[in-house]
Protein backbone atom coordinates (compact mmCIF):
# COMPACT_ATOMS: atom_id res chain seq x y z
CA UNK A 1 0.00 0.00 0.00
CA UNK A 2 3.09 2.07 0.57
CA UNK A 3 4.76 1.75 -2.44
CA UNK A 4 1.37 2.45 -4.40
CA UNK A 5 0.83 5.38 -2.28
CA UNK A 6 4.08 6.58 -2.80
CA UNK A 7 4.29 6.04 -6.96
CA UNK A 8 0.95 7.49 -6.63
CA UNK A 9 2.30 10.71 -5.61
CA UNK A 10 5.11 10.86 -7.77
CA UNK A 11 3.04 10.25 -10.70
CA UNK A 12 0.81 13.06 -9.69
CA UNK A 13 4.06 15.25 -9.63
CA UNK A 14 5.39 13.76 -12.84
CA UNK A 15 1.72 14.92 -14.01
CA UNK A 16 1.62 18.09 -13.28
CA UNK A 17 4.85 18.79 -15.03
CA UNK A 18 3.57 16.95 -18.40
CA UNK A 19 -0.16 18.73 -17.84
CA UNK A 20 1.62 22.14 -18.20
CA UNK A 21 3.70 21.26 -21.02
CA UNK A 22 0.71 20.03 -22.80
CA UNK A 23 -1.18 22.88 -22.11
CA UNK A 24 0.57 25.18 -23.27
CA UNK A 25 1.77 22.92 -26.53
CA UNK A 26 -2.32 22.25 -27.26
CA UNK A 27 -2.83 26.11 -26.82
CA UNK A 28 -0.32 26.86 -29.86
CA UNK A 29 -1.18 24.65 -31.75
CA UNK A 30 -4.97 25.41 -31.88
CA UNK A 31 -3.76 29.10 -32.65
CA UNK A 32 -1.40 27.90 -35.47
CA UNK A 33 -2.94 24.63 -36.27
CA UNK A 34 1.01 23.73 -36.98
CA UNK A 35 2.59 21.55 -34.34
CA UNK A 36 5.70 23.20 -32.25
CA UNK A 37 8.06 20.48 -32.20
CA UNK A 38 10.20 23.17 -29.91
CA UNK A 39 7.97 23.29 -26.91
CA UNK A 40 9.73 20.73 -24.91
CA UNK A 41 12.84 22.37 -25.74
CA UNK A 42 11.75 25.76 -24.39
CA UNK A 43 10.58 24.13 -21.03
CA UNK A 44 14.10 22.54 -21.36
CA UNK A 45 15.68 26.21 -21.90
CA UNK A 46 13.61 26.83 -18.65
CA UNK A 47 15.34 24.56 -16.49
CA UNK A 48 18.56 26.31 -17.63
CA UNK A 49 17.77 29.55 -16.86
CA UNK A 50 16.92 28.57 -13.58
CA UNK A 51 19.89 27.31 -13.53
CA UNK A 52 21.62 30.67 -14.58
CA UNK A 53 19.57 32.61 -12.24
CA UNK A 54 19.83 30.47 -9.16
CA UNK A 55 23.42 28.75 -9.67
CA UNK A 56 25.35 31.19 -11.90
CA UNK A 57 23.63 34.71 -10.15
CA UNK A 58 22.94 33.40 -6.81
CA UNK A 59 19.46 34.55 -6.78
CA UNK A 60 16.96 33.14 -4.79
CA UNK A 61 14.30 30.19 -6.50
CA UNK A 62 11.54 32.58 -6.46
CA UNK A 63 12.82 35.36 -8.04
CA UNK A 64 14.80 33.33 -10.18
CA UNK A 65 11.14 31.81 -11.31
CA UNK A 66 9.41 34.88 -11.89
CA UNK A 67 12.70 36.17 -13.93
CA UNK A 68 12.87 32.27 -16.05
CA UNK A 69 8.86 33.35 -16.86
CA UNK A 70 8.91 36.23 -17.94
CA UNK A 71 12.61 35.57 -20.06
CA UNK A 72 10.99 32.48 -21.68
CA UNK A 73 8.06 34.52 -22.50
CA UNK A 74 10.17 37.02 -24.85
CA UNK A 75 11.38 34.22 -26.41
CA UNK A 76 7.89 32.86 -26.96
CA UNK A 77 7.39 35.68 -28.88
CA UNK A 78 10.30 36.29 -30.28
CA UNK A 79 9.96 32.47 -31.86
CA UNK A 80 6.43 33.01 -32.94
CA UNK A 81 7.86 36.59 -34.71
CA UNK A 82 11.17 35.16 -36.37
CA UNK A 83 10.09 31.44 -37.09
CA UNK A 84 6.50 31.06 -37.30
CA UNK A 85 4.74 34.23 -38.30
CA UNK A 86 6.38 34.31 -41.76
CA UNK A 87 5.25 31.25 -42.54
CA UNK A 88 1.20 31.51 -41.61
CA UNK A 89 0.69 31.33 -45.18
CA UNK A 90 2.41 29.07 -46.31
CA UNK A 91 2.29 25.28 -46.73
CA UNK A 92 2.75 23.24 -43.29
CA UNK A 93 5.97 21.74 -44.14
CA UNK A 94 7.27 24.93 -43.95
CA UNK A 95 6.27 25.22 -40.30
CA UNK A 96 7.12 21.73 -39.75
CA UNK A 97 10.98 22.31 -40.58
CA UNK A 98 10.86 25.64 -39.41
CA UNK A 99 10.10 23.97 -35.94
CA UNK A 100 12.55 21.43 -36.29
CA UNK A 101 15.12 24.23 -36.77
CA UNK A 102 14.33 25.44 -33.84
CA UNK A 103 14.37 22.49 -31.91
CA UNK A 104 18.06 21.83 -33.23
CA UNK A 105 19.06 25.79 -32.74
CA UNK A 106 17.69 25.32 -28.78
CA UNK A 107 19.40 22.32 -28.03
CA UNK A 108 22.50 23.38 -29.64
CA UNK A 109 22.84 26.62 -27.77
CA UNK A 110 21.99 24.64 -24.47
CA UNK A 111 24.83 21.91 -25.49
CA UNK A 112 27.26 24.85 -26.12
CA UNK A 113 27.09 26.93 -22.95
CA UNK A 114 25.93 24.53 -20.44
CA UNK A 115 28.23 21.79 -21.86
CA UNK A 116 26.72 17.98 -22.14
CA UNK A 117 27.19 17.08 -18.20
CA UNK A 118 23.89 17.13 -15.88
CA UNK A 119 23.92 19.92 -13.89
CA UNK A 120 21.49 20.41 -10.74
CA UNK A 121 20.26 23.19 -8.77
CA UNK A 122 20.30 23.59 -5.09
CA UNK A 123 17.44 22.30 -3.78
CA UNK A 124 15.13 24.72 -1.93
CA UNK A 125 13.02 22.93 0.03
CA UNK A 126 15.19 20.08 1.01
CA UNK A 127 12.47 19.14 3.83
CA UNK A 128 10.55 15.98 3.78
CA UNK A 129 7.75 14.80 5.77
CA UNK A 130 5.74 12.05 6.64
CA UNK A 131 1.82 11.38 5.39
CA UNK A 132 -0.03 8.02 5.22
CA UNK A 133 3.16 5.93 5.30
CA UNK A 134 4.93 8.20 2.86
CA UNK A 135 7.71 10.26 2.46
CA UNK A 136 6.72 13.56 0.79
CA UNK A 137 9.23 15.83 0.11
CA UNK A 138 8.12 20.00 0.31
CA UNK A 139 10.18 20.54 -3.39
CA UNK A 140 8.03 17.83 -4.70
CA UNK A 141 4.58 18.89 -3.00
CA UNK A 142 5.68 22.59 -4.69
CA UNK A 143 5.99 21.07 -7.98
CA UNK A 144 2.28 19.56 -7.83
CA UNK A 145 0.50 22.89 -6.04
CA UNK A 146 2.53 25.63 -8.71
CA UNK A 147 1.33 23.51 -11.15
CA UNK A 148 -2.43 23.45 -10.02
CA UNK A 149 -2.14 27.14 -9.67
CA UNK A 150 -0.77 27.88 -12.66
CA UNK A 151 -3.39 25.81 -14.46
CA UNK A 152 -6.42 27.27 -12.26
CA UNK A 153 -5.00 30.72 -13.12
CA UNK A 154 -5.22 30.00 -17.33
CA UNK A 155 -8.24 28.46 -16.87
CA UNK A 156 -9.49 32.24 -15.60
CA UNK A 157 -7.71 33.53 -17.90
CA UNK A 158 -9.29 31.76 -20.39
CA UNK A 159 -13.07 31.99 -19.61
CA UNK A 160 -13.32 34.87 -17.82
CA UNK A 161 -10.94 37.82 -19.60
CA UNK A 162 -11.38 38.89 -23.08
CA UNK A 163 -7.98 38.54 -24.18
CA UNK A 164 -7.93 34.69 -23.06
CA UNK A 165 -11.28 34.69 -25.21
CA UNK A 166 -9.23 35.98 -27.69
CA UNK A 167 -6.96 32.73 -27.84
CA UNK A 168 -9.88 30.51 -28.40
CA UNK A 169 -11.80 32.56 -30.81
CA UNK A 170 -8.85 32.76 -33.06
CA UNK A 171 -8.02 29.05 -32.40
CA UNK A 172 -11.84 28.09 -33.51
CA UNK A 173 -11.76 30.87 -36.99
CA UNK A 174 -8.91 32.87 -37.64
CA UNK A 175 -10.93 35.08 -40.38
CA UNK A 176 -13.88 35.20 -38.10
CA UNK A 177 -11.58 36.68 -34.91
CA UNK A 178 -9.91 39.12 -37.77
CA UNK A 179 -13.73 40.35 -38.53
CA UNK A 180 -14.64 41.18 -34.99
CA UNK A 181 -11.40 43.34 -34.92
CA UNK A 182 -9.26 40.84 -32.79
CA UNK A 183 -5.31 41.39 -33.89
CA UNK A 184 -4.85 37.50 -34.89
CA UNK A 185 -0.98 38.24 -34.48
CA UNK A 186 -1.22 39.92 -31.12
CA UNK A 187 -2.79 36.95 -30.01
CA UNK A 188 -0.29 34.31 -31.51
CA UNK A 189 2.18 36.09 -30.16
CA UNK A 190 0.40 36.27 -26.23
CA UNK A 191 -0.39 32.39 -27.08
CA UNK A 192 3.23 31.46 -27.52
CA UNK A 193 4.35 33.63 -24.61
CA UNK A 194 2.02 32.34 -22.51
CA UNK A 195 2.69 28.65 -23.87
CA UNK A 196 6.56 29.13 -22.94
CA UNK A 197 6.09 31.08 -20.25
CA UNK A 198 4.18 28.23 -18.21
CA UNK A 199 6.75 25.58 -19.51
CA UNK A 200 9.49 27.34 -18.57
CA UNK A 201 7.99 27.79 -14.47
CA UNK A 202 7.07 24.03 -14.93
CA UNK A 203 10.93 23.32 -15.40
CA UNK A 204 11.79 26.30 -12.59
CA UNK A 205 9.73 23.20 -10.27
CA UNK A 206 11.05 20.40 -10.85
CA UNK A 207 14.83 21.33 -11.91
CA UNK A 208 15.84 21.55 -8.28
CA UNK A 209 15.04 17.55 -8.28
CA UNK A 210 16.01 16.62 -11.02
CA UNK A 211 19.14 17.11 -13.07
CA UNK A 212 19.13 19.42 -16.09
CA UNK A 213 20.30 18.00 -19.30
CA UNK A 214 19.96 19.39 -23.36
CA UNK A 215 18.36 16.31 -23.94
CA UNK A 216 15.39 16.25 -20.88
CA UNK A 217 13.63 18.82 -23.77
CA UNK A 218 13.32 16.34 -26.72
CA UNK A 219 12.04 13.37 -24.28
CA UNK A 220 9.22 15.39 -22.91
CA UNK A 221 7.97 17.16 -25.93
CA UNK A 222 7.73 13.77 -27.55
CA UNK A 223 5.63 13.29 -24.42
CA UNK A 224 3.66 16.12 -24.57
CA UNK A 225 2.99 15.20 -27.58
CA UNK A 226 1.39 11.90 -26.56
CA UNK A 227 -0.99 13.72 -23.77
CA UNK A 228 -2.46 15.79 -26.78
CA UNK A 229 -2.62 13.13 -28.58
CA UNK A 230 -4.31 11.08 -26.06
CA UNK A 231 -6.56 14.03 -24.11
CA UNK A 232 -8.00 14.91 -27.63
CA UNK A 233 -6.50 17.28 -30.10
CA UNK A 234 -6.86 20.89 -29.17
CA UNK A 235 -8.67 19.96 -25.55
CA UNK A 236 -7.71 21.69 -22.75
CA UNK A 237 -9.28 19.37 -20.01
CA UNK A 238 -7.61 16.34 -22.09
CA UNK A 239 -4.69 18.02 -21.89
CA UNK A 240 -4.62 18.76 -18.37
CA UNK A 241 -6.63 15.00 -17.41
CA UNK A 242 -3.78 13.48 -20.09
CA UNK A 243 -0.77 14.39 -18.24
CA UNK A 244 -1.97 13.02 -14.83
CA UNK A 245 -2.72 9.81 -16.28
CA UNK A 246 0.09 9.66 -17.93
CA UNK A 247 2.30 10.61 -15.23
CA UNK A 248 0.38 8.29 -12.77
CA UNK A 249 1.01 5.30 -15.10
CA UNK A 250 4.52 5.83 -15.32
CA UNK A 251 5.18 5.80 -12.22
CA UNK A 252 3.04 2.83 -11.05
CA UNK A 253 4.52 0.95 -13.56
CA UNK A 254 8.20 2.42 -12.62
CA UNK A 255 7.40 1.14 -9.60
CA UNK A 256 5.87 -2.44 -10.04
CA UNK A 257 7.09 -3.76 -12.94
CA UNK A 258 11.05 -2.13 -13.89
CA UNK A 259 12.12 1.79 -13.66
CA UNK A 260 13.91 0.90 -16.64
CA UNK A 261 10.25 0.45 -18.91
CA UNK A 262 8.97 4.35 -17.49
CA UNK A 263 8.67 5.49 -21.30
CA UNK A 264 7.49 2.22 -22.77
CA UNK A 265 4.35 2.81 -20.65
CA UNK A 266 3.86 6.05 -22.19
CA UNK A 267 3.76 4.84 -25.13
CA UNK A 268 1.58 1.30 -24.37
CA UNK A 269 -0.88 3.35 -22.85
CA UNK A 270 -1.36 5.80 -25.87
CA UNK A 271 -1.71 3.10 -28.08
CA UNK A 272 -3.88 1.32 -26.07
CA UNK A 273 -5.99 4.20 -25.83
CA UNK A 274 -6.33 5.35 -29.43
CA UNK A 275 -7.58 1.58 -30.19
CA UNK A 276 -10.07 2.45 -27.92
CA UNK A 277 -10.87 6.24 -28.70
CA UNK A 278 -9.37 7.01 -31.82
CA UNK A 279 -10.05 10.69 -31.36
CA UNK A 280 -8.64 10.84 -27.78
CA UNK A 281 -10.09 11.03 -24.33
CA UNK A 282 -11.90 14.54 -24.73
CA UNK A 283 -11.32 14.34 -28.70
CA UNK A 284 -14.20 15.76 -31.15
CA UNK A 285 -15.88 12.97 -33.55
CA UNK A 286 -13.84 15.21 -36.48
CA UNK A 287 -11.17 16.60 -35.30
CA UNK B 1 -18.08 57.22 -47.43
CA UNK B 2 -16.54 54.27 -48.89
CA UNK B 3 -15.07 54.90 -52.74
CA UNK B 4 -13.78 51.75 -54.87
CA UNK B 5 -11.20 53.16 -57.64
CA UNK B 6 -10.71 50.71 -60.25
CA UNK B 7 -9.98 47.53 -57.61
CA UNK B 8 -8.67 44.65 -59.27
CA UNK B 9 -8.14 41.44 -57.03
CA UNK B 10 -6.45 37.80 -57.82
CA UNK B 11 -6.71 34.75 -55.51
CA UNK B 12 -4.05 32.31 -56.64
CA UNK B 13 -3.09 33.89 -59.70
CA UNK B 14 -6.34 33.89 -61.01
CA UNK B 15 -8.15 37.41 -61.65
CA UNK B 16 -11.41 37.61 -59.96
CA UNK B 17 -12.31 40.99 -59.40
CA UNK B 18 -11.72 43.17 -62.56
CA UNK B 19 -12.10 47.07 -62.67
CA UNK B 20 -14.47 47.81 -59.77
CA UNK B 21 -15.34 51.51 -59.08
CA UNK B 22 -18.32 52.14 -56.91
CA UNK B 23 -19.25 54.47 -54.25
CA UNK B 24 -21.14 54.98 -51.02
CA UNK B 25 -22.73 57.69 -49.20
CA UNK B 26 -23.31 58.35 -46.00
CA UNK B 27 -26.50 55.88 -44.44
CA UNK B 28 -27.10 54.71 -47.47
CA UNK B 29 -28.55 51.31 -48.42
CA UNK B 30 -27.13 49.75 -51.19
CA UNK B 31 -27.66 46.01 -52.91
CA UNK B 32 -24.74 43.85 -54.95
CA UNK B 33 -26.36 41.52 -57.02
CA UNK B 34 -24.68 38.51 -58.91
CA UNK B 35 -25.19 35.05 -59.57
CA UNK B 36 -22.94 32.08 -58.03
CA UNK B 37 -19.20 32.96 -58.40
CA UNK B 38 -19.70 36.44 -59.85
CA UNK B 39 -17.27 37.62 -56.83
CA UNK B 40 -19.62 39.41 -54.76
CA UNK B 41 -17.87 37.57 -51.60
CA UNK B 42 -14.27 38.49 -53.25
CA UNK B 43 -15.32 41.78 -53.38
CA UNK B 44 -16.26 41.72 -49.70
CA UNK B 45 -13.33 40.28 -48.65
CA UNK B 46 -11.42 42.64 -50.60
CA UNK B 47 -13.16 45.82 -48.95
CA UNK B 48 -12.85 44.16 -45.20
CA UNK B 49 -9.06 43.97 -45.96
CA UNK B 50 -9.11 39.98 -45.63
CA UNK B 51 -7.35 40.17 -49.46
CA UNK B 52 -5.48 43.04 -50.62
CA UNK B 53 -6.23 44.36 -54.21
CA UNK B 54 -2.86 44.30 -56.44
CA UNK B 55 -4.58 46.96 -58.28
CA UNK B 56 -6.68 50.03 -57.66
CA UNK B 57 -7.68 51.72 -54.34
CA UNK B 58 -10.56 51.60 -51.42
CA UNK B 59 -11.06 54.74 -49.07
CA UNK B 60 -13.21 54.74 -46.28
CA UNK B 61 -14.35 58.16 -45.06
CA UNK B 62 -11.30 59.53 -47.17
CA UNK B 63 -9.09 57.29 -45.81
CA UNK B 64 -6.95 54.84 -48.39
CA UNK B 65 -7.44 51.11 -46.01
CA UNK B 66 -6.68 48.76 -48.72
CA UNK B 67 -3.29 48.64 -47.06
CA UNK B 68 -4.60 48.00 -43.64
CA UNK B 69 -4.65 45.02 -41.75
CA UNK B 70 -8.16 43.69 -40.96
CA UNK B 71 -8.50 44.59 -37.59
CA UNK B 72 -7.72 48.12 -38.35
CA UNK B 73 -10.43 48.72 -40.94
CA UNK B 74 -12.96 46.90 -38.42
CA UNK B 75 -11.96 49.82 -36.11
CA UNK B 76 -12.30 52.59 -38.44
CA UNK B 77 -16.29 51.16 -38.41
CA UNK B 78 -16.66 48.88 -41.08
CA UNK B 79 -17.48 45.91 -40.75
CA UNK B 80 -18.60 42.63 -42.93
CA UNK B 81 -20.72 40.24 -41.64
CA UNK B 82 -19.15 37.33 -43.86
CA UNK B 83 -20.87 34.63 -46.00
CA UNK B 84 -20.56 31.16 -44.07
CA UNK B 85 -21.34 33.46 -40.76
CA UNK B 86 -17.38 32.90 -39.44
CA UNK B 87 -18.61 32.27 -35.85
CA UNK B 88 -17.17 30.65 -32.88
CA UNK B 89 -18.73 27.86 -33.00
CA UNK B 90 -17.30 26.36 -29.38
CA UNK B 91 -18.06 29.59 -27.62
CA UNK B 92 -22.01 30.41 -26.29
CA UNK B 93 -23.85 33.00 -28.08
CA UNK B 94 -22.77 35.42 -25.13
CA UNK B 95 -19.03 35.27 -25.79
CA UNK B 96 -19.70 35.37 -29.51
CA UNK B 97 -21.23 38.62 -28.95
CA UNK B 98 -18.55 39.80 -26.81
CA UNK B 99 -16.21 39.28 -29.26
CA UNK B 100 -17.96 41.31 -31.67
CA UNK B 101 -17.23 43.88 -28.97
CA UNK B 102 -13.79 43.74 -28.98
CA UNK B 103 -13.25 46.84 -30.61
CA UNK B 104 -14.86 48.57 -27.87
CA UNK B 105 -13.65 46.48 -25.07
CA UNK B 106 -13.79 47.82 -21.72
CA UNK B 107 -16.08 50.50 -22.32
CA UNK B 108 -18.90 47.85 -20.19
CA UNK B 109 -22.02 50.78 -20.34
CA UNK B 110 -21.46 50.93 -24.31
CA UNK B 111 -21.23 47.04 -24.51
CA UNK B 112 -24.23 46.25 -22.19
CA UNK B 113 -26.66 48.91 -23.93
CA UNK B 114 -25.59 47.04 -27.20
CA UNK B 115 -26.43 43.45 -26.34
CA UNK B 116 -29.57 44.73 -25.32
CA UNK B 117 -30.08 45.96 -29.05
CA UNK B 118 -28.96 42.71 -30.41
CA UNK B 119 -31.36 41.27 -27.98
CA UNK B 120 -33.81 43.38 -29.11
CA UNK B 121 -33.85 42.53 -32.40
CA UNK B 122 -32.99 38.60 -32.46
CA UNK B 123 -35.12 37.98 -29.06
CA UNK B 124 -34.02 34.37 -29.21
CA UNK B 125 -30.65 35.03 -28.82
CA UNK B 126 -31.49 36.36 -25.61
CA UNK B 127 -33.02 32.73 -24.84
CA UNK B 128 -29.96 30.58 -25.82
CA UNK B 129 -27.50 33.30 -23.91
CA UNK B 130 -25.21 29.96 -22.83
CA UNK B 131 -26.08 27.78 -26.31
CA UNK B 132 -22.80 26.90 -28.23
CA UNK B 133 -22.94 28.90 -31.55
CA UNK B 134 -22.53 26.09 -33.66
CA UNK B 135 -25.44 23.72 -32.55
CA UNK B 136 -27.43 26.78 -34.20
CA UNK B 137 -29.78 25.86 -36.95
CA UNK B 138 -28.43 27.72 -39.81
CA UNK B 139 -31.36 30.92 -39.17
CA UNK B 140 -30.30 31.43 -35.65
CA UNK B 141 -26.43 31.25 -36.93
CA UNK B 142 -27.23 33.93 -39.58
CA UNK B 143 -29.11 36.47 -36.50
CA UNK B 144 -25.97 35.88 -34.00
CA UNK B 145 -23.74 36.74 -37.45
CA UNK B 146 -25.70 39.88 -37.54
CA UNK B 147 -26.27 40.35 -33.55
CA UNK B 148 -21.96 40.04 -33.69
CA UNK B 149 -21.47 42.38 -36.43
CA UNK B 150 -23.66 45.05 -34.80
CA UNK B 151 -22.09 44.71 -31.30
CA UNK B 152 -18.96 47.41 -32.28
CA UNK B 153 -21.41 50.02 -33.69
CA UNK B 154 -20.05 49.51 -37.31
CA UNK B 155 -20.39 52.88 -38.80
CA UNK B 156 -21.01 50.68 -42.09
CA UNK B 157 -22.12 47.21 -42.59
CA UNK B 158 -21.24 44.70 -45.25
CA UNK B 159 -23.46 42.09 -45.45
CA UNK B 160 -22.82 39.04 -47.79
CA UNK B 161 -25.76 37.00 -48.64
CA UNK B 162 -27.83 36.44 -45.14
CA UNK B 163 -30.44 34.74 -46.77
CA UNK B 164 -28.61 31.96 -48.66
CA UNK B 165 -30.18 28.75 -47.50
CA UNK B 166 -32.98 30.40 -45.60
CA UNK B 167 -36.45 29.40 -45.21
CA UNK B 168 -38.90 32.31 -46.57
CA UNK B 169 -40.48 33.24 -42.99
CA UNK B 170 -36.65 33.94 -41.81
CA UNK B 171 -35.72 35.48 -45.03
CA UNK B 172 -38.59 38.31 -44.26
CA UNK B 173 -36.92 38.75 -40.58
CA UNK B 174 -33.59 39.21 -41.58
CA UNK B 175 -35.03 41.36 -44.53
CA UNK B 176 -36.57 43.63 -41.56
CA UNK B 177 -34.53 43.69 -39.41
CA UNK B 178 -31.46 44.98 -41.89
CA UNK B 179 -33.99 47.58 -43.00
CA UNK B 180 -34.23 48.67 -39.36
CA UNK B 181 -30.74 48.74 -38.92
CA UNK B 182 -30.26 51.43 -41.99
CA UNK B 183 -32.85 53.68 -40.65
CA UNK B 184 -33.05 53.47 -37.02
CA UNK B 185 -29.55 52.80 -36.26
CA UNK B 186 -28.32 55.25 -38.73
CA UNK B 187 -26.01 52.46 -40.34
CA UNK B 188 -24.52 52.95 -44.04
CA UNK B 189 -25.29 49.08 -45.46
CA UNK B 190 -23.70 47.51 -48.48
CA UNK B 191 -25.76 44.09 -48.74
CA UNK B 192 -25.07 41.26 -51.20
CA UNK B 193 -27.65 39.25 -52.61
CA UNK B 194 -28.48 36.17 -55.09
CA UNK B 195 -32.21 36.80 -53.97
CA UNK B 196 -32.58 40.32 -55.89
CA UNK B 197 -36.04 39.92 -54.98
CA UNK B 198 -35.67 40.57 -51.42
CA UNK B 199 -32.27 42.89 -51.89
CA UNK B 200 -33.90 45.14 -54.66
CA UNK B 201 -37.29 45.63 -52.34
CA UNK B 202 -35.59 46.92 -49.54
CA UNK B 203 -32.57 48.94 -51.10
CA UNK B 204 -32.42 52.10 -52.27
CA UNK B 205 -29.97 51.02 -55.15
CA UNK B 206 -27.56 48.30 -56.37
CA UNK B 207 -25.08 47.12 -58.20
CA UNK B 208 -24.67 44.11 -60.47
CA UNK B 209 -21.69 42.09 -61.11
CA UNK B 210 -20.64 39.23 -63.33
CA UNK B 211 -17.56 37.56 -63.39
CA UNK B 212 -16.25 40.10 -61.72
CA UNK B 213 -17.24 43.13 -63.34
CA UNK B 214 -19.58 45.59 -62.59
CA UNK B 215 -22.05 45.88 -65.55
CA UNK B 216 -25.08 47.84 -64.21
CA UNK B 217 -26.18 49.91 -61.47
CA UNK B 218 -28.69 52.43 -60.53
CA UNK B 219 -31.82 52.55 -58.44
CA UNK B 220 -33.95 49.78 -57.53
CA UNK B 221 -37.24 50.53 -59.84
CA UNK B 222 -34.71 51.25 -62.67
CA UNK B 223 -32.86 47.96 -61.90
CA UNK B 224 -36.41 45.70 -61.35
CA UNK B 225 -37.36 47.03 -64.68
CA UNK B 226 -34.21 46.24 -66.30
CA UNK B 227 -34.24 43.15 -69.01
CA UNK B 228 -31.26 41.62 -67.95
CA UNK B 229 -31.97 42.08 -64.26
CA UNK B 230 -35.36 39.82 -64.17
CA UNK B 231 -34.33 37.41 -66.57
CA UNK B 232 -30.90 36.65 -64.24
CA UNK B 233 -31.93 37.02 -61.08
CA UNK B 234 -35.72 37.73 -60.89
CA UNK B 235 -37.15 34.73 -62.33
CA UNK B 236 -39.36 36.56 -64.64
N1 LIG C 1 -10.06 30.74 -52.39
C1 LIG C 1 -10.33 30.68 -53.71
N2 LIG C 1 -9.51 30.03 -54.56
C2 LIG C 1 -9.76 29.97 -55.88
N3 LIG C 1 -10.81 30.54 -56.45
C3 LIG C 1 -11.66 31.21 -55.67
C4 LIG C 1 -11.47 31.32 -54.26
N4 LIG C 1 -12.48 32.05 -53.76
C5 LIG C 1 -13.25 32.38 -54.79
N5 LIG C 1 -12.78 31.88 -55.93
C6 LIG C 1 -13.38 32.04 -57.26
O1 LIG C 1 -13.71 33.37 -57.44
C7 LIG C 1 -14.94 33.50 -58.13
C8 LIG C 1 -15.87 34.41 -57.35
O2 LIG C 1 -16.20 33.78 -56.13
P1 LIG C 1 -17.05 34.49 -55.01
O3 LIG C 1 -17.11 33.57 -53.85
O4 LIG C 1 -16.51 35.84 -54.78
O5 LIG C 1 -18.48 34.59 -55.71
P2 LIG C 1 -19.88 34.98 -55.09
O6 LIG C 1 -20.47 35.97 -55.99
O7 LIG C 1 -19.73 35.35 -53.68
O8 LIG C 1 -20.70 33.63 -55.23
P3 LIG C 1 -21.81 32.99 -54.24
O9 LIG C 1 -23.08 33.72 -54.55
O10 LIG C 1 -21.87 31.58 -54.67
O11 LIG C 1 -21.35 33.18 -52.86
C9 LIG C 1 -15.46 32.10 -58.33
O12 LIG C 1 -15.22 31.71 -59.66
C10 LIG C 1 -14.66 31.27 -57.38
O13 LIG C 1 -14.46 29.98 -57.89
MG1 LIG D 1 -20.43 34.70 -52.01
Amino acid sequence: MELFLQQVFNGIMFGSTYAIVALGLTLVMGILNIPNFAHGHLYMLGGYITFFFIGTLGLGFWPSLVLTLIVLGLLGVLMERIVYRPLTDQPHINAFIAAIGALIFLESLALVVWGPQGLRIPNPYPQNFELLGITIGLQRLLVIIGAITLIFGLHVFMKHTILGTTIEAVAQNREGAMLNGINVNRVSAVTFAISSATAAVAASFLSPIFMLSPSMGAILGMKAFIIVILGGMGSIPGAILGGYILGVIEALGGGYISAAYKDVFAFGALIIILTVKPTGIFGKKEA
Amino acid sequence: MLKLNQVHTAIGGLQIIQNVSLEIGKGEFVALLGSNGAGKTTLFRTIAGVLKPHAGSVTFEGVPIDRLPVHKIVERGLVLCPQGRQLFPELSVQKNLLLGAYPIRGEKKRIQKNLDRVYALFPILRERINQKAGTFSGGEQQMLAIGRALMSEPKMLLLDEPSVGLAPLIVKLIADVISNINQEMDTTVFLSEQNANMALNITQRGYVLESGRCVLDGDCQHLKTDEKVRKAYIGA
